[in-house]
């Protein structure tokens, strides 16, 4: 009975501690191995690097456009509006767009596109024992496999981040004329109020998830079993620990860039 | 792989989709699914027991990022007092409802594909339909009628646990606002009609992420690949559908009146 309990509690957290030890040692390996020559994974870079983009950029853009025109948008401008400074939205989008929206909306999508798929498709290879043939073959899969998702889906996610401003900024207009307000103070604003140390944050925030997205994608994709529902299962565990991940991370990272930058929070 | 091949199977499924969604919903409605109330409940216990705890560490950590820029926001307007409009308009209008939509479609909608989409490829659905039990109903109209039944208490303590988490953030980490003070102006800012909408917009998105995790599931094909395959693709309608349905029910329910206690 006490016995029964303590593993009831104990095996769960073991096994995700386990899981988390596993994907350290992954990523540990895979910037490795991306450092040690040789590098033979330059074709398969460039074919994941154009397949996220393929997939993504569409969901990317609708959601951006969406995300900023409801929630930054309508209701801040509803506020401004009260005070007459509808102007202001310019400044405020600087916080949203550049600094969370941009890099949440991008990680989200690019996690829940981009990700999952990584994670099907070496789900499906690994079902199929693909992955222990390449081995056989005396071909390294973090090499050949890990390495070039890792390193594409990091400098996707970071580029995509930029398109992601770009878009919120666009529903951010939408949301300006729809109050009925020109766009030039829009942009006044936000061009003053927009630094060099809000755009790197927000870069190399992304550059940071495109890694948790790869990794963890490819751990729950080389480590899926059980047959038809595994290869289910392990994508859907896969997008649920990325997107904890992300979000903790992305709080971890805001706070430390609020405080130790307090030039980022001053209106100007 | 071509760039449009996401539209193009948007638009292809379009048609099959709102088919089966009406389908399922009708089953509901009508009160054929409570033939299998009992199965209803067990996956409302499924719900509960499996995917509460992260809606909330989600809802959780989205209130506490909130909170600090919120905070650092209102410092930076020279307010700090006022930390308070933003963490109310922030948690309880927009972050958690995309908070629990990016959650549910990570959790149970790709949970759904998963399980459904395995009993396709083993021919349990068709084993199903000899044994003469309508599988659409046993399958699909359970899970939407459970989530139905268990998310909305779900969503409003996920709320709480975001308000919990932008409290924390604003009065104990930042702490340039006391806890009366963060809770006056906090309260002043929200209404129950505010809440009753945004409930709303989170069981748009939840019924939406159920029915299309239920369609991708029950329509898999070609083995365990196929499986994932369909995982990854109920994943990408469901998180763009997210951002659809909050932008819709923000600019329905906020868009022409701001509902803030200032002014006329």
């Amino acid at each position: 009975m006490v016995r029964a309990l303590a593993d009831r509690a104990f095996l769960p957290t073991k096994s995700v501690l386990e899981q988390v030890g596993d994907m350290m040692i992954l990523t540990g390996k895979t910037i490795w191995s991306a450092l040690r020559p040789p590098y033979p994974y330059g074709g398969e870079f460039v074919n994941q690097f154009l397949f996220a983009l393929r997939l993504c950029w569409l969901p990317l853009l609708i959601s951006t456009v969406a995300i900023s025109y409801g929630a930054p948008g309508l209701q801040a401008g509803n506020f401004l509006v009260l005070f007459g400074a509808l102007d202001r939205l310019g400044g405020f989008f600087v916080l949203t767009s550049i600094r969370e929206f941009g890099p949440s909306v991008t990680a989200i999508i690019l996690a829940g596109v981009a990700g999952t798929a990584i994670t099907a498709d070496l789900g499906a290879r690994k079902i199929r024992e693909e992955l222990d043939a390449l081995q056989v073959l005396g071909v390294d899969p973090v090499k050949n496999l890990v390495v070039p998702r890792f390193l594409a889906l990091m400098i996707v996610t970071a580029l995509f981040d930029i398109y992601a401003i770009i878009f919120g900024i666009v529903g951010g207009m939408l949301a300006t004329v729809s109050f009925g307000a020109p766009l030039g103070p829009f942009f006044s604003t936000l061009l003053t109020n927009a630094s060099v140390t809000d755009l790197w944050g927000s870069v190399a925030k992304t550059t940071i998830y495109g890694a948790i997205i790869a990794i963890v994608a490819c751990y729950k994709g080389m480590t899926a079993s059980g047959g038809a529902e595994g290869v289910g299962r392990s994508v859907n565990q896969g997008v649920v620990i990325t997107f904890l991940g992300i979000f903790a991370f992305n709080y971890v990272f805001t706070q430390t860039l609020l405080a130790t930058h307090p030039e980022i929070s001053i209106i100007k | 792989m071509t760039w449009l091949t996401v539209p193009r199977d948007w638009i292809a499924s379009f048609g099959e989709i709102a088919k089966f969604c009406g389908r399922v919903i009708a089953l509901v409605w009508s009160g054929r699914v409570f033939v299998f109330f009992g199965e209803a409940l067990r996956q409302a216990g499924i719900l509960i027991l499996g995917s509460t705890l992260v809606i909330w560490g989600l809802a959780f950590i989205l209130g506490l990022q909130c909170g600090i820029e919120g905070a650092y926001f209102s410092r930076s307007v020279g307010a700090p007092a006022n930390a308070g409009v933003f963490s109310a308009w922030c948690d309880l209008r927009e972050i958690i409802p995309y908070a629990f939509g990016y959650m549910m479609a990570a959790k149970v909608g790709t949970g759904l594909v998963a399980e459904i989409g395995a009993m396709r490829i083993s021919d349990e659905i068709d084993a199903l339909e000899v044994m003469g039990i309508s599988s659409m109903t046993f399958l699909c109209a359970t899970r939407l009628l459970a989530a139905w039944m268990v998310l909305p208490f779900v969503y409003i303590a996920a709320i709480g646990a975001g308000f919990l988490a932008s409290y924390i953030a604003v009065v104990q980490q930042i702490g340039e606002v006391s806890s009366g003070g963060f809770f006056l102006i906090f309260w002043m800012f929200q209404n129950p009609p505010d809440l009753l909408y945004s409930l709303i917009k989170g069981m748009a998105m939840a019924t939406l992420i159920v029915l299309v995790g239920a369609y991708y599931g029950y329509t898999a094909s070609g083995g365990p690949v196929g499986v994932g395959t369909a995982t990854a693709k109920s994943m990408v309608l469901n998180v763009v559908g997210v951002h659809v349905v909050g932008m819709l029910g923000t600019q329905v329910f906020w868009g022409a009146n701001p509902r803030a206690p200032i002014g006329g």
